[in-house]
């Protein structure tokens, strides 16, 4: 019992902390895709964790990830060699409409 | 087993059984699920039918639009819905379908239109809604077409062993400098540089198969890259170059789609060898043969040649091909006599004020409501709930699709759906007229010849209004800012302590959906000073300031008359959550602000919202009150904090306005004490309440005033009116009419008093209300308020100053600006005529002044006289 609280916990955390950085607005990419900036801390950090969820560090990783029909929401870490021209850029050339997030410094 | 098995998509034609094809069938536009069409037909206009474009639907069981997908139905029909073409662009999308058809022989679709305009966007979007899969979308310009059949790549190996290995020492900031060095040699549009012009990423998979040369040039950077590094000897670190089957032909043999964007800004002379392809995708020829003219040049391997053949065509496989129209720039070329015989080529309208209404709402909510709307308009005016609850449903299918939640001020607005529609017609109209204002091309001949002078080509190159405009400003206006006050707002600066950290007040967070209107609008007002009367255009500048009038952008542009007929954008898109029509949500907000003021105000209460009360029960409590009609008896419903009876199921408790001035005219004892006075924080914490708050603020304004000074006529013992207000009251007198909630301007002020205490004990303190009914913002001075009001208080529209706070008279001055704002500059002195018939100026340290309503409003010596009580009713009188 106590495992599927803290599971239901972390599915809820995460909600909120998507629902708090889609708060600040997207970034409208083509195709339908939508950036979301995240705080780094705990809302990056549920994001990131959150099940389904697929990090991408690189550009190899990202392109990997807009083609994977599994991964519907992409993570870009602070550490990420990934500027938002590079996600704009892959965005454009693989259709398709997915959310992303990014982490960000401090506060947004 | 199941999930290995090949898509029928992916299955040449001649293989696949009509189960398999039935399987793939996803019917559009039947009798119960209509999709709307654009399209001529001849509409009757007093007997004489004319020829014009409307916006109807298909709706046909027998034969409906159908869609070969392997998506389930439900995602298909949400995405169809969600992601609709604008109006203009849907006979292409029809068309599109149509040559999707498996049994089809044309498998290609070409576009050509402006920038922005949504080309490559309904091309994969056709795509899309076949597969899961993302569709390919190559950038044609600049690129050698005759790649799109055979291409040289950059071969790194199994699993990219290289540019991972690169990639990890970007990061790390550990390359060689020699090796950044060179990386930099790389083609600049597969690279990002950081500020310092160092390589932050490198786009491998667009390096790839970046063309022959680009190809054989990087070819020589890596292999100098992976020595330096000691990646060469590295095990899977194998760099060479080979070259392959092109887009084209993977993609025919896969049977999937492709999108080649910008067609007509490939390389001139390239795509002559291509004909022969085209006229096999159009279906004029059953095969064809293309040679590979890369083969074993310098020693790479490849296939030799590759036959296109229609018995091996697959149900997926299409091209969509897309073109600038010529005059967007120099590199765009006019394409040759043949390629426009064979492709032919479809051009998309100039967008008219249905698509620019159409793009705006998909930007907004994620849906075109204002499509949705017109295709389906009677029934959603007959059941404007049902038509919410399914745009709302499609909204947040689409959102499962991608992968992520419907935003919450998405999902506010398309509970609003009728303020979206409203707001985005008049914004539709605004960029209609900015973007032919800005039209140079045409700029003569669609009535703006005046600005000739000022709109040249470059201009609207650069300025020029498209749907990306639309994209840009919305994501400008979607976040919350720091906001510029008005200019005529009081300012206060602290001279000293200035090299101090700033005191910032508690936070209060602010649901996106409460200024949105306000924080779009104002940005627009920005956008248009900046690209116009900033650079020196103010032709252009005063038309789009009067088209934003004529559009009823901003709430103060409206003139009174206007006012009660349209409201503004601003005033449509900003929404409080608590005008949800559902009264269970609204309950649920409630409940949340009254369990959090009384866990602050009562620290002993430790309790969940649930042990507090349940939310049938704040259900139960806000029917009662939305029920009752107590505009006219002064009754009033405050929060009740007695914890026996919020745990048994009464969070809300009956009051009433109990006027001193009406037992001074019976001569009658007041038969209430202090102790029967509803106390500050469950007055005020009322306001905070949906519902409640609404209610009595319908119920507190002056009754007494009118009936009392008529009787005083006959009766010299009765109470006189304060003597800014005496002399004969009449009927036209607009200070009474404020006092009483009735005045046409819609603004309005009273005075209650109601049980305080602190460490100076138990006394009665009044509370002031200055309300705008029209614009639903409220002003309340009174006492400190419990922190945990602060943001509901936004929601309700109420701003709350604390009279004994240091900058209490600025902060009232900036609210009533705000209250105000529009109406004649007489309207504050009326405000302070109504304010002084309950409350006694004739003190002391006001003799000889005209004090402003700011400083009446704060100041505590300014009692009230013949009080207006708000006491409590007996438990059982909610």
């Amino acid at each position: 019992m106590a495992l599927m609280s803290t599971v239901k916990l972390e599915e809820v955390a995460a909600e909120v902390a998507q629902q708090k950085a889609m708060e600040r607005g997207p970034l409208f990419l083509p195709h339908g895709c939508r950036l979301f900036q995240v705080t780094s801390g705990w809302e990056a950090n549920m994001i990131r964790h959150d099940k389904g969820v697929v990090s991408c560090e690189t550009l190899l990783e990202l392109e990997a990830g807009l083609q994977d029909p599994g991964a519907k929401v992409l993570f870009i870490p602070l550490n990420a060699i990934i500027v938002d021209k590079d996600v704009e850029k892959l965005c454009q050339r693989n259709g398709v409409a997915k959310t992303l997030f990014k982490e960000v410094k401090g506060t947004t | 087993m199941k999930n290995n098995k090949t898509s029928p998509l992916k299955t040449p034609l001649k293989d696949l059984t009509p189960e398999d094809l039935k399987s793939l069938e996803k019917p559009l536009g039947t009798s119960d699920r209509p999709y709307p069409m654009w399209g001529s037909q001849r509409v009757e206009h007093n007997g004489r039918a004319d020829l014009e474009q409307v916006l109807s639907v298909i709706a046909d069981d027998t034969y409906p639009m159908k869609v070969f997908s392997d998506r389930p139905y439900k995602e298909v029909v949400a995405m169809a819905y969600a992601d609709m073409p604008v109006p203009s662009m849907l006979p292409l999308f029809f068309d599109g379908l149509e040559r999707r058809k498996p049994t089809s022989t044309n498998r290609t679709q070409m576009m050509i239109g402006d920038p922005g305009a949504g080309k490559s966007f309904l091309g994969a979007l056709q795509g899309r809604l076949r597969s899961k899969e993302p569709i390919e979308v190559l950038d044609c310009g600049g690129k050698n077409m005759r790649e799109l059949l055979f291409e040289m790549v950059l071969d790194f190996g199994a699993g990219d062993a290289l540019p991972k290995a690169i990639d990890k020492r970007l990061q790390a900031g550990s390359l060689e400098s020699l090796s950044a060095s060179l990386l930099r040699g790389l083609p600049s549009e597969v690279l990002s540089l950081d500020e310092d012009g160092q390589v932050k990423s490198i786009d491998w998979n667009g390096l790839k198969s970046a063309g022959s040369d680009k190809v054989e040039a990087a070819f020589e950077v890596l292999k100098k890259v992976s020595k330096i590094e000691g990646l060469d000897n590295a095990g899977g670190n194998a760099l060479g170059m080979n070259s392959q089957y092109g887009p084209l032909i993977r993609k025919f043999m896969a049977g999937e789609e492709i999108v080649l964007d910008e067609y007509n800004k490939s390389r001139e002379g390239t795509d002559d060898n291509l004909q022969t392809v085209w006229q096999f995708c159009i279906g004029e020829l059953k095969e064809c043969t293309v040679e590979n003219p890369l083969k074993n040049k310098d020693a790479s391997a490849g296939p030799s040649e590759f036959t296109f053949r229609r018995e091996d065509m697959k149900p997926g496989f299409f091209v969509t091909l897309t073109g600038n129209k010529k005059e967007d720039g120099i590199t765009t070329r006019s394409l040759n006599k043949s390629v426009y015989s064979r492709l032919s080529p479809q051009t998309l309208p100039d967008p008219d004020i249905i698509d620019w209404q159409h793009r705006i709402c998909q930007m907004m909510v994620g849906l075109p409501v204002s499509t949705l709307y017109t295709a389906f308009k009677e029934q959603a005016d007959k059941d404007p709930e049902a038509f919410g609850d399914w745009l709302l449903n499609l909204r947040k299918t689409k959102a499962e699709i991608e992968g992520g939640r419907v935003p919450e001020l998405q999902e506010t607005l398309l509970k609003n759906w009728k303020n979206v529609v409203n707001s985005s017609e008049k914004l539709a109209k605004f960029y209609d007229k900015w973007q032919q204002m800005t039209d140079a091309e045409k700029i003569t001949s669609n009535g703006h010849a005046d600005l000739v002078e000022e709109v040249d080509d470059e201009y609207s190159k650069k300025e020029g209004i498209d749907f990306r405009k639309i994209k840009q400003h919305l994501e400008e206006a979607i976040p919350i800012r720091p906001r510029m006050q008005k200019e005529d707002a009081p300012r206060i600066v602290n001279f000293g302590s200035w090299e101090k950290a700033p005191k910032l007040s508690d936070p209060v967070e602010e649901n996106p959906s409460l200024n949105f209107g306000t924080r779009l609008t104002e940005f627009l007002e920005r956008m248009v000073y900046e690209k116009s009367g900033a650079v020196g255009k103010n032709k252009l500048y005063n038309k789009l300031n009067k088209s934003m009038q004529e559009f009823a952008l901003r709430d103060i542009t409206l003139q009174e008359a206007a006012r009660s007929k349209q409201r503004s954008v601003e005033e449509d898109l900003n929404i409080s959550s608590f005008n949800d029509r559902d009264l269970s949500k609204q309950a649920i907000m409630a409940r949340k602000v009254f369990c959090d003021f009384l866990r602050q105000t009562n620290p002993e209460i430790t309790a969940s919202d649930d042990e507090i009360v349940t939310p049938k029960k704040f259900l139960d409590a806000l029917t009662h009150v939305s029920q009752k009609d107590t505009a006219a008896t002064n009754e009033l419903f405050v929060t009740n904090r007695d914890p026996e009876q919020v745990f048994a199921g009464r969070p809300i408790a009956g009051a009433v306005i109990k006027d001193t001035a009406v037992y001074a005219l019976q001569n009658k004892d007041l038969d209430f004490t202090l102790k029967d006075l509803v106390h500050h924080d469950d007055f005020i914490a009322s306001l905070a309440l949906p519902t409640v708050g609404a209610k009595n603020l319908s119920a507190v304004w002056e009754q007494n005033i009118r009936p009392l000074t008529k009787g005083a006529a006959n009766d010299s013992a009765a109470p006189a009116a304060a003597p800014a207000a005496s002399g004969s009251i009449l009927d036209h007198d607009e200070a009474l009419f404020i006092a009483e909630g009735k005045s046409d301007k819609k603004i309005a002020t009273t005075s209650v008093q109601v049980l305080y205490s602190d460490d100076e004990g138990d006394r009665p303190v009044t509370v002031h209300i200055v309300r705008n009914e029209a614009r639903n913002k409220t002003l309340v001075v009174s006492e400190k308020a419990p922190s945990k009001l602060l943001a509901a208080f936004k929601e309700a529209g109420v701003t709350h100053v604390d009279r004994h706070d240091a900058n209490a008279e600025a902060k009232v001055e900036a609210a009533l600006t705000e209250l105000t704002r529009g109406m004649q500059a007489s309207i504050k002195d009326r405000l302070v005529d109504a304010f002084k018939y309950r409350n006694d100026v004739d003190v002391e340290h006001l003799k000889g002044k005209t004090p402003t309503l700011p400083q009446l409003l704060t100041d505590d010596k300014v009692d009230m006289m013949y009080a207006k009580f708000v006491v409590k009713k007996a438990a059982n009188g909610m």
